[in-house]
């Protein structure tokens, strides 16, 4: 695997029954690149470990008056350099390919799972939280695959450092491999404690972010009516929170250099000392002193790869269950969800077609025809709306909406989602130009511009043709922010319908799509949504006498179930309780006419 | 061809619509002398700290240089006990001033990041509200949370191992050229070789990096936007297109690494042969020394080992340089804020009345198209004024200007004579208050949500101003009433209830003029009529402009106008309006049904 032939084609399906599992599932993923790390890292320690005798025997030929010795180290230390720097480039270049690969693999798989889950992933888990494992936790994961095969590499030169000095002088031998074992283990009592000051430091200093974004966010509220002390000092809280607690983290830290100063410290000393004395009795020459003293020193090396490795492991671990707990969630209900829908044969079945009905409330929106429902609940308008494109996020115990006579639940969710489009009442206007937002499977029987124009967009494409990457003035190239906050709501409400409407569904459903947009050009919209949607089956859920008096068809859902239909005009004759929902504005106006 | 190209397309590039101000190189380097000014106290400790901590490290390398050469005078006596208790000292004084290195470094860091991120903070704080309503609040944001962060790795790590890196590197040398002054060339023939990859790489590094950085977050970016809209994604079956983004985000992303990674693929064999050259030449040049007998066999053991140490501060030098040069970028974005000039009005004005009066008052965003046309419109005090007519014609920048945010180009917006655009905006708040579709619930509990508007309310005040605007009922339904913490990451309020929060605020602030755009859009019809009456008795004989898109607002409006294409084309009662048969007369008639 090279970065070049990132992304993965496949990402691959992850073992998500544990966190350990998940990342024993990526490890395997990349054997090949876990083996040439740990191959080209054996070879860069082991190198680095002959240094020591190099410098040995070039000063025991400077001891023994040899030139030509001399002269022979330098060949051999020239040697050993330009393996050393070979070997770690390529080490660097395959433990960071294995970290690359590993995070690209979570992120497809997050990718590709959010997008499966559709609404029903954050009803689920936060969305912060999805959010955080791919900014956070696949970097950690990352880290702990990368580090393994270095560690792995730092055991091997580590024992094979040690072997060679019992071999070569066993009591020193001896004395260094109990040393190392030592300063190892002197180490690890600390970490827990030492990563639990630095995940609470994180904490803290998330925090600090948080409220300094949303003081900013929040700027123009402050700005127009006060309180900037307020949130100052707050904030200046925070940050003082997180420098005390970065100072503790530090302490802490502070202490493991210490330990990792003292205890090496110590056993070279130890070396020093039983080396000299041995080099008294004459079975140790003053270069092969040096040697040791090197080789010793040299083991401070890989003993930092084992508490990276420690730490890496301690901090990958909660990242991996959390990776795990959204690669995990399944979609409930009848249907295996978008994954399965997409490899299906249903597409060879014929597309439903026909009334949509919903036998729950009795509601029938006719083939062809434009509907509006106006309902007594806004929160019932909204499951209701729902419920008609079949397969309802929270699947509840009414029975599905039909369409033809078909039941919508048992369609495949792909299939129901394309034969009914429901438009909710917050559609989220995806980032990017405007002709990728409104570049979406269509019928292509309804194209950009009199969506747009149907849908009352001329402000909003003036609006985009400043706001043009390239300058060229085209509102179609005009780039919408994140939920295109730089648009009004009215202006994102004309957007989304204009999108729907390219969509050209069998069947559009709308739940209040003109509630924020000013009445004039509610008036337009109406005549216009009439005019592109002839022939196709419309429903719209609305309050605005405006939208009611174009529909062809007007059905009054009070407490559950259809209570009248008819036209807005004779329900407003005929039905005192629409009358009361619908113009409890105008009623009221009339009232204060009377009174005046 | 050998190598890797930067690739064509830059995630950094297009990472921030850079709406406001970068300082310039003269700018950051002042700000960065002023930092250091203000913590000279702190470096002083440090660096004498780490040198102690040099120093002491020093000591295992010349005893053993003494040993070596005792044992290669065939010296019988080692004096062993004196010489290992002497390194044992030095261990125990270079444990502690490490450990002091590290502590009094993350002290500093600490210090200088808590005073850049507050610093930063206060100055957006202090911005003109006609400055934040034309740049936007995007930039800000990316500000705050970019480059603060890259900050954070440059101040609490990069600064304070940068200056330790130097000083160790130079105590080092200056060890070696005590013990051994010719070992010292060896240093000087290496280095060439070193600095020249060093150019090479320091030119391409910081901004290679930058891009990395950005790809990584933009591929976040994507999946944090599928994830918000997964309704509308599985609505419109936009799931393969999500996948096939995030796949190009990956793609994007992991070119960047690929460039960065074939940079350090070149720097790092020139590191390493730096150091083995160094040793070579160290033990070659200084070996001949020896044999020539120009040197002992002791200084040279010494000079090897003390060369050896050398791995490490060179090795912190260059990790940390590129941090530093990323970080300078992120650094002119933040000291750039201070460059926007402060509010220019005059804190000694003050109107001489509530009326409100627009004269001739042509504006527009851009120098050559007018939003506005020469509108003019008096507003008494205690008035309740209307603005109805299409989106896009004009009626939230009239009402931006009316609340001062904005200053007209010609013409003249003034309260009771004072021009709003020539007081300041503290001034203009207390009296003037603009609520509109933006509401924002700042994390926290709901009480600092209210209590911004007048930060003295007592609990009662902040209840009678919730009853106001029909929102005492869901906030007693709270788990902890007004402490329940909303905002992102806590209680999720709705829009609607969002709105009525700001409006909650207007009402503690109790400014004697409001101009409400669209202020009750987000609620249900029902509920908003319901709100706008209640909110009208607690704002009785205030002067109140609403832009609203019902008409039922409009009704109850002493004074309607009505504004299309940056023109008041109708003015005065919804009786008089109606009878006259003119646009809005059209409009009610179909509305009212």
């Amino acid at each position: 695997m090279q970065i070049r032939d990132l992304p993965h084609t496949d990402p691959g399906q992850p073992d998500v029954r544990s966190g350990f599992r998940f990342l024993v599932w990526l490890f395997r993923c990349q054997l090949g690149g876990q083996a040439k790390a740990l191959g080209w890292g054996t070879l860069h320690m082991a190198s680095i470990a002959a240094l020591p005798v190099a410098v040995g025997s070039a000063i025991s030929a400077v001891v023994d008056d040899s030139g030509r010795r001399l002269l022979v180290t330098g060949a051999f230390l020239v040697a050993i350099a330009l393996v050393i720097a070979f070997a770690d480039a390529m080490l660097h270049r395959s433990a960071v390919t294995n970290w690359i690969t590993a995070a690209a693999r979570v992120q497809q798989l997050l990718a590709r799972q959010t997008a499966a889950l559709g609404g029903v992933l954050t009803r689920r888990v936060a969305a912060g939280e999805v959010v955080k494992v791919s900014t956070g936790d696949v970097e950690k994961i990352g880290w702990f695959v990368e580090s393994f095969s270095r560690f792995a590499a730092a055991v091997v030169v580590t024992v094979s450092v040690c072997a060679g000095l019992i071999w070569f002088e066993p009591q020193l031998g001896l004395l260094v491999a109990g040393g190392v074992a030592a300063v190892v283990l002197s180490v690890f009592p600390l970490l827990p404690t030492a990563i639990r000051r630095a995940e609470f430091e994180r904490s803290k200093s998330g925090r600090a972010t948080e409220l300094a974004s949303d003081t900013v966010a929040g700027l123009r509220v402050l700005r127009g009516i006060g309180g900037e002390e307020l949130f100052l000092d707050r904030y200046r809280r925070a940050s003082q929170e997180v420098r005390s607690a970065s100072v503790r983290n530090a302490r802490m830290w502070s202490l493991i250099d210490a330990v990792q100063v003292v205890m090496p410290g110590l056993l070279l000393i130890a070396v020093v000392w039983q080396g000299a004395r041995l080099a008294l009795d004459g079975r140790l020459g003053a270069g092969e002193l040096v040697t040791v003293y090197g080789a010793v020193s040299f083991l401070l090396f890989p003993l930092r790869l084992f508490t990276e490795a420690a730490m890496a492991f301690t901090f990958s671990r909660p990242s991996a269950r959390r990776a795990v707990r959204v690669l995990g969630l399944r979609r409930e209900g009848r249907e295996g969800g978008a994954e399965a829908a997409r490899g299906g044969d249903a597409r060879e079945a014929p597309r439903p077609g026909g009334d949509l009905t919903d036998p729950a409330t009795g509601l029938r929106a006719a083939r062809g025809r434009l509907t509006a429902v106006v309902c007594g609940a806004p929160d019932f308008a909204e499951r209701l709306a729902e419920r008609l494109g079949g397969h309802p996020v929270m699947p509840g115990d009414e029975a599905s909406a039909r369409l033809g006579g078909v039941a919508l639940d048992e369609v495949p969710l792909a299939e129901a989602r394309a034969a009914v489009l429901v438009q909710d009442k917050d559609p989220v206007l995806l980032s990017g130009t405007l002709a990728e937002l409104l570049d979406v499977p269509s019928s292509g029987r309804v194209d950009a511009e009199a969506a747009l124009r149907a849908a009352h967009c001329h402000d909003v494409l003036e609006a985009l043709s400043r706001a043009t990457r390239d300058g060229s003035r085209d509102p179609m190239r005009g780039m919408i922010t994140e939920r295109a906050r730089s648009l009004s709501g009215g202006q994102r409400q004309r957007l989304a319908l204009a999108r729907s409407l390219i969509t050209d569904p069998e069947v559009l459903v709308l739940d209040e799509p003109t509630s924020a947009v000013d009445a004039h050009t509610e008036a337009g919209i109406a005549r216009g949504l009439r005019s592109l949607r002839a022939g196709r089956t419309t429903v719209v859920f609305t309050s605005s006498p405006l939208m009611l008096d174009q529909a062809d068809e007007v059905v009054f859902v009070n407490d559950g179930a259809v209570a009248a239909v008819g036209s807005h005009r004779e329900l407003l004759g005929t039905t005192p309780a629409y009358r009361a929902v619908v113009t409890r504005d105008t009623e009221t106006v009339q009232l204060a006419e009377e009174s005046a | 061809m050998i190598g890797v190209q930067p690739p064509d397309y830059d995630p950094a590039g297009t990472e921030h619509a850079t709406t406001l101000p970068v300082a310039g190189p003269e700018t950051v380097r002042d700000y960065v002398r002023s930092l250091l000014r203000r913590h000279r106290g702190a470096f002083a400790v440090l660096i004498a700290v780490n040198a102690t901590a040099v120093v002491a490290s020093m000591v295992g390398p010349t005893l053993l240089g003494g040993l070596v050469q005792d044992l290669a005078d065939g010296e019988r006596e080692l004096r062993l006990g004196r010489n290992i208790s002497l390194f044992a000292v030095a261990l125990v004084v270079q444990a502690f001033f490490v450990r002091m290195v590290r502590l009094r470094g993350a002290v500093l860091g600490e210090r200088m990041l808590a005073d850049l991120r507050e610093d930063f903070l206060v100055r957006s704080v202090g911005l003109p509200p006609g400055v934040l309503e034309r740049a936007g609040t995007g930039d800000l944001l990316a500000r705050i949370n970019t480059d603060v962060d890259r900050l954070s790795t440059a101040m609490r790590e990069a600064l304070p191992q940068m200056s330790i890196a130097v000083v160790w590197a130079g105590l080092l040398l200056g060890g070696l050229v005590v013990t051994a002054p010719p070992l010292a060339l060896a240093i000087v023939v290496a280095l060439p070789v070193l600095l020249g990859v060093c150019v090479w790489y320091f030119r391409r590094a910081p901004a290679g990096y930058r891009s990395e950085a950005a790809g990584y977050a933009a591929v976040a970016a994507a999946l944090a936007e599928t994830v918000d809209a997964g309704r509308t994604i599985e609505a419109h079956r936009l799931e393969e297109r999500r996948i096939a983004l995030s796949d190009q985000r990956v793609a994007e992303w992991t070119s960047w690494e690929r460039y960065t990674l074939w940079l350090r693929s070149i720097l790092i064999p020139a590191i390493n042969f730096y150091h083995a050259s160094l040793l070579a030449g160290v033990l070659l040049i200084g070996g001949w020394f020896v044999l020539e007998d120009w040197l002992t066999v002791g200084q040279l053991t010494t000079g090897a080992l003390l060369t050896q140490l050398m791995v490490e501060p060179v090795g912190m030098i260059l990790r940390w340089m590129d941090e530093l040069q990323v970080a300078r970028v992120s650094l002119a974005r933040l000291v750039g804020v201070r460059e926007i000039e402060e509010d220019a009005g005059d804190g000694s004005l003050a109107p001489g009345g509530r009326e409100l009066l627009a004269e001739r008052v042509r504006f527009g965003y851009l120098p050559d198209v007018d939003v506005l046309h020469d509108v003019s419109l008096d507003v008494a005090p205690g008035t309740r004024l209307a603005l109805v007519g299409p989106s896009g014609a004009g009626k939230s920048t009239l009402g931006r200007l009316l609340a001062g945010i904005y200053g007209p180009r010609t013409g003249s917006v003034t309260l009771g004579g004072t021009r709003l655009s020539e007081m300041t905006a503290e001034r203009v708040r207390e009296r003037v208050a603009l609520v509109n579709q933006e509401h924002h619930v700042f994390v926290g509990p709901l009480r600092d949500n209210l209590l911004l508007a007048r930060t003295d309310a007592s609990d009662a005040e902040l209840w009678a101003a919730l009853g106001a605007v029909d929102a005492d009922d869901w906030v007693r339904g709270l788990p902890e009433g007004l402490d329940t913490e909303v905002g992102s990451g806590a209680l999720s309020v709705t829009p609607a209830r969002a709105q009525q929060i700001a409006l909650a605020r207007l009402v503690l602030a109790d400014p004697h003029t409001l101009v409400l755009d669209e202020a009750t859009s987000l609620l249900d019809p029902r509920a908003a009529r319901h709100l706008e009456r209640s909110l009208g008795r607690v704002l009785d004989g205030r002067t109140v402009i609403a832009i609203a898109h019902r008409l039922h607002t409009a009704h109850d409006a002493d004074v309607i106008a009505v504004v299309e294409d940056g023109r008041i084309t109708e003015l005065g009662s919804h009786h008089e309006l109606v009878a006259s048969g003119g646009a809005y007369a059209a409009l009610w008639r179909s509305w009212h049904g």
